[in-house]
């Protein structure tokens, strides 16, 4: 389904990354292979852009979408037909951009704006002058079955593992739930509470793709759709450290699987990374990753916006962060003190002035 | 047929820039029947009521103030590969940073000093404080002449460099009402140290309870206090035809300071100015069009050359130019056209002054812990201002050359990621770096850290006058150059060992008001910003100062450039002493004054 986006959207989205005439690699922190053009890109993985979407009339029918724009950056290498053919439209027909214009004239960039529902992850290629191409700009590919490289995006909300296999998810787990405060017996049992206490309705709301609320409330979810993206430039630090930590955590304690450890082998490996010099954790490989203190701080700050992070972002699940500070701290007549609900759009929060 | 074979545009009036300098004076001619054309650097974004899909661009996500890492990567300064976190509308450090002289000679690309890149400019983001300057701030050197007395200014340079503007504050005093009355504030008039001949004032909304215990210092120490003048309506604006919600206590949100409003609720030059005239057949606003440089022929700019959206080079014809896209940027934006034609710069800097008393303001503050806790999540910037220090018998008492504002902040550290990536974080240098450098903050000790802040951390701050000094000043940087290939702006200023006098004393009062706050209230400190060079509050300031003399300014007093017939300066560059309380409003005030002097001429 197509929405109707103006040109000045378009721009909007496009000059600040693309415009540009360097071609310095300064937008490569790591995250990019030798001689990837995307290096001088400015945020690159903004695009496709995802939004907010609203048909028009009510918040409640619009909110399981997000608006998708797809741009092609012809300016390089005219065009005289751009379309998108993705997983994402029936049949993988496909979608004709149109050329956006400035004062008059096409400027090279063309763009369309489609309807995709939240949580879900796609494929696409482009069709220019009937070529088959990748998104030049869009950093996400993935390989499918059939061999064929294709460019991917996800929309908001995501719960689809993308740059965790599932024991990495696991020990990631462990990691953050003891950074934050929800693993705390009382903490734990309010979370499961509040999410058994819902109704079907308020379920459906407030946990849209999310199945299951767990003590690290949506934060492995959250730095797996960051690394998916914003931050892919940090995937590899995340990989490779969990394999170290696993292997020392391993070597603490024979024929244990890290993730069964209780509490206090986290605390104490945490003790380490945080406290001590580089290198200062007892069988920590520094030759394959020099700074473990570096990575505590990278979970940390992922493990904290993950935790209180508006949802779209796929952390905050179901709005338990929000909820967890609204419960815990009201006044003497037990009002709230973060009522979170009124400034935030319907149906998530209770503001119906304010679309999202 | 391409652009580049038709016949070039011209227009009455080129304005470059959209924020606080550049949209009064358009709003001005525009209303008039003149022709402007508004180049703006960054995105229009629109607020939910503007935008054809009833959407804003800018949403209530904590992530859209301070976004994703990144890692500086621009050769040759000393932060190569720290990271940093920027806002969606300001600029990316990499592709065009304003680089520091730090003390030590090194030099270090900052996001300090960058207003928002987005039609409205700065006021997109800020927190909307919006005082007027006193009638002392413009005459410091007539306040100062006889003083023997000055703290801290052993060789005389405070008294020798201040300036009188050459406009009086009652010459100012109508166009600062207008402002008010355009652009829509909300707070309250008695207690100020300001004269005003109208209350355009909307009345303010309740505080937020934690804004309780700062009045209670205030008080206790005698002070005179009102509620802070915000650029957010509280009922419906006629001027700008704004509608507010039927509740009105839901305007206050948190998203407030360095987010933009959704709701076009806080009132940036885009909704209230800049809106209401952007479908007149007379007024043309591109955005996404940076401005590289102005050509000269004769005492006239000829032309402005400018990239559009898609990085074409373009350019107009102009019967007047008004540059107006942030001092630094602007000072940048004359500079880099006088390194292309020396023609261009033996006009604009025959006093050899461009660049030079580059100002920002002396800032700090105290803060504390309270005994109760308040849903900080419902509030605006501030709640109670205070113009004690800005008299001039307490100046003078304290041997001080000037005075200042002093305001409780309500809006810091409201929300949850908020309250932790600013922790301990001076500026927007070091965001999320002082969160990280505590271990304890983990599972229980997290716990501790939400009861110990969470809603209970309260900031009073001071803003005031910095001693204007010759070498502080803006620069094109020698090797760094931005995505356009073009030097990038190179600030390098110092503080005056006044000005550090001044912050002890002005930060001392703040820390007055928190511990005479009432029972329960934990002081945590205080202090002013005297140890570093780059935190300006992001309120920059002088580099093409306005004068009587044309030895001793680039501008003249109607903010013209002393050899050109026809370009103007109307951002806070023009400042000769950066005054003492936020800019903005005084910005918007001049901005409408030039707007009234370029209607007699064109």
């Amino acid at each position: 389904m197509i929405v109707p986006k103006d040109d000045q959207y378009v721009l909007n989205q496009c000059t600040r990354y693309l415009a540009r005439d360097a071609i310095e690699r300064r937008h490569d922190f790591g995250q990019y292979d030798p001689g990837d053009p995307r290096a001088a890109i400015c945020e690159a993985w903004r695009y496709p852009v995802i939004d907010s979407y609203f048909d028009g009339s009510s918040v409640d029918s619009s909110y399981g979408f997000n608006a998708v724009t797809f741009v092609y950056d012809g300016r390089s290498t005219p065009a005289s037909e751009v379309a998108v053919v993705g997983s994402f439209a029936e049949l993988y027909a496909p979608i004709q951009l149109r050329q956006v214009v400035f004062l008059g004239q096409p400027c090279g960039i063309w763009a369309i704006t489609v309807r995709v529902p939240k949580g879900q992850v796609h494929y696409y290629r482009f069709l220019v002058d009937g070529a088959w191409g990748l998104d030049p700009v869009n950093p996400q590919t993935v390989v499918l079955d059939n061999g064929r490289q294709w460019s991917r995006f996800f929309t908001e909300a995501c719960q689809v593992p993308l740059t965790f296999d599932r024991r990495q998810r696991e020990l990631l787990s462990r990691l953050v739930s003891h950074l934050l405060p929800f693993r705390l017996p009382e903490n734990s049992r309010f979370i499961r509470g509040e999410y058994e206490q819902l109704d079907r309705r308020s379920r459906e709301d407030r946990f849209p793709l999310a199945y299951r609320l767990d003590e690290e409330v949506g934060v492995v979810n959250y730095i797996d759709k960051v690394l998916a993206r914003a931050e892919r430039h940090n995937a590899d630090d995340y990989g490779t450290c969990l394999r170290i930590i696993d292997g020392v955590l391993r070597a603490r304690f024979p024929g244990r699987d890290p993730v069964t450890l209780p509490p206090e082998a986290f605390a104490e490996l945490y003790e380490q990374m945080a406290t001590g010099p580089d290198g200062a954790v007892p069988g920590w490989d520094s030759g394959r990753y020099g700074r473990p203190k570096f990575f505590l701080l990278m979970l940390r700050r992922h493990a904290m916006t993950g935790a209180f992070v508006h949802p779209r972002h796929g952390g905050n699940s179901g709005t338990a962060g929000w909820v967890y500070l609204e419960s815990r701290f009201r006044d003497s007549q037990n009002r709230t003190l973060f009522d979170w609900r009124a400034a935030i759009e319907a149906p998530l929060g209770l503001n119906t002035d304010y679309r999202g | 047929m391409g652009w580049q074979e038709m016949s070039e545009e011209h227009v009455e009036v080129v304005v470059v820039g959209s924020g606080a300098g550049a949209a009064p004076l358009s709003g001005t001619l525009v209303r008039a029947g003149h022709q402007v054309l508004m180049l703006e650097k960054g995105p229009l974004l629109r607020t939910q009521r503007q935008s054809p899909d009833g959407l804003s661009d800018f949403k209530r996500d904590e992530l859209f103030a301070t976004g994703a890492e990144k890692r500086l990567t621009v050769p040759g300064m000393v932060n190569v590969g720290e990271s940093f976190y920027s806002s969606h509308v300001e600029p990316d450090l990499n592709d065009e940073p304003h680089v520091y002289r730090e003390l030590d000679g090194t030099d270090r690309a900052t996001i300090e000093g960058y207003t928002a890149q987005v039609v409205g400019g700065g006021t997109q983001l800020y927190g909307g404080v919006s005082l007027r300057f006193t009638p002392d701030d413009l005459r410091l050197a007539s306040f100062n002449a006889d003083r023997v007395d000055l703290v801290a200014d052993p060789g005389g340079e405070v008294r020798r460099e201040a300036r009188d503007w050459p406009i009086s504050y009652d010459e100012l005093e109508p166009f600062y009402s207008e402002a008010e009355r355009i652009v829509g504030i909300s707070g309250t008039r008695a207690g100020q140290e300001k004269p005003a001949s109208a209350d355009h004032y909307q009345p303010p909304l309740e505080p937020n309870p934690i804004s309780r215990f700062v009045a209670v210092g205030m008080d206790a120490l005698g002070l005179v206090r009102y509620r802070t003048p915000l650029a957010v309506i509280t009922r419906d604006h006629a001027p700008s035809g704004r509608v507010v919600p039927a509740d009105h206590e839901s305007i206050k949100t948190a998203f407030v300071n360095r987010y933009g409003d959704p709701l076009g609720l806080k009132s940036n030059v885009w909704v209230s100015v800049l809106a209401p005239i952007v479908d007149r057949p007379n007024f043309e606003l591109r955005a996404n069009c940076v401005v590289t440089h102005l050509e000269v022929d004769g005492a006239r700019v000829s032309r402005v050359h400018y990239r559009d959206p898609a990085g074409n080079r373009r350019t107009v014809t102009a019967g007047t130019v008004v540059v107006a896209c942030s001092a630094i940027e602007s000072v940048r934006l004359l500079q880099l056209s006088g390194r292309l034609d020396p023609a261009f710069e033996s006009r604009i800097n025959d006093s050899g002054l461009l660049g030079r008393y580059f100002l920002t303001h002396c800032f700090g503050g105290a803060s504390a812990v309270l005994p109760e806790r308040a849903d900080k999540s419902k509030s605006l910037d501030s709640d109670w201002a205070t113009d004690h220090c800005a008299r001039p018998d307490w100046i003078r008492e304290n041997r001080l050359w000037a005075g200042g504002a002093i305001y409780n902040n309500t809006s810091d550290a409201a929300l949850p990621i908020s309250l932790a990536r600013t922790w301990q974080a001076q500026d927007m240098d070091n965001i999320w770096k002082g969160y990280l450098s505590e271990a304890g903050i983990i599972g229980g000790g997290f716990e501790d850290y939400l009861d110990g802040n969470f809603g209970r951390r309260v900031s009073v701050s001071f803003m005031a006058n910095q001693v204007p000094q010759r070498d502080n000043r803006i620069e094109l940087h020698p090797t760094a150059r931005d995505k356009w290939g073009r030097p990038v702006a190179y600030i390098i200023k110092d503080w005056h060992p006044h000005d550090q006098e001044l912050m002890r004393i002005l930060a001392e009062q703040c820390g007055q008001i928190l511990r005479n706050a009432g029972d329960g209230v934990e002081f945590s400190g205080q202090g002013g910003v005297g140890g570093q060079v780059s935190r300006i509050a992001n309120h920059v300031l002088g580099g093409a100062r306005f004068g009587n003399v044309r030895t001793d300014s680039v501008l003249d007093r109607d903010c013209r450039a002393w050899q050109f017939d026809n370009l103007y300066v109307t951002d806070g560059a023009f400042m000769p002493t950066s005054g003492g309380a936020n800019p903005t409003l005084t910005i918007q005030a001049n901005s409408l004054r030039v707007g009234e002097i370029l209607l007699a001429r064109l």
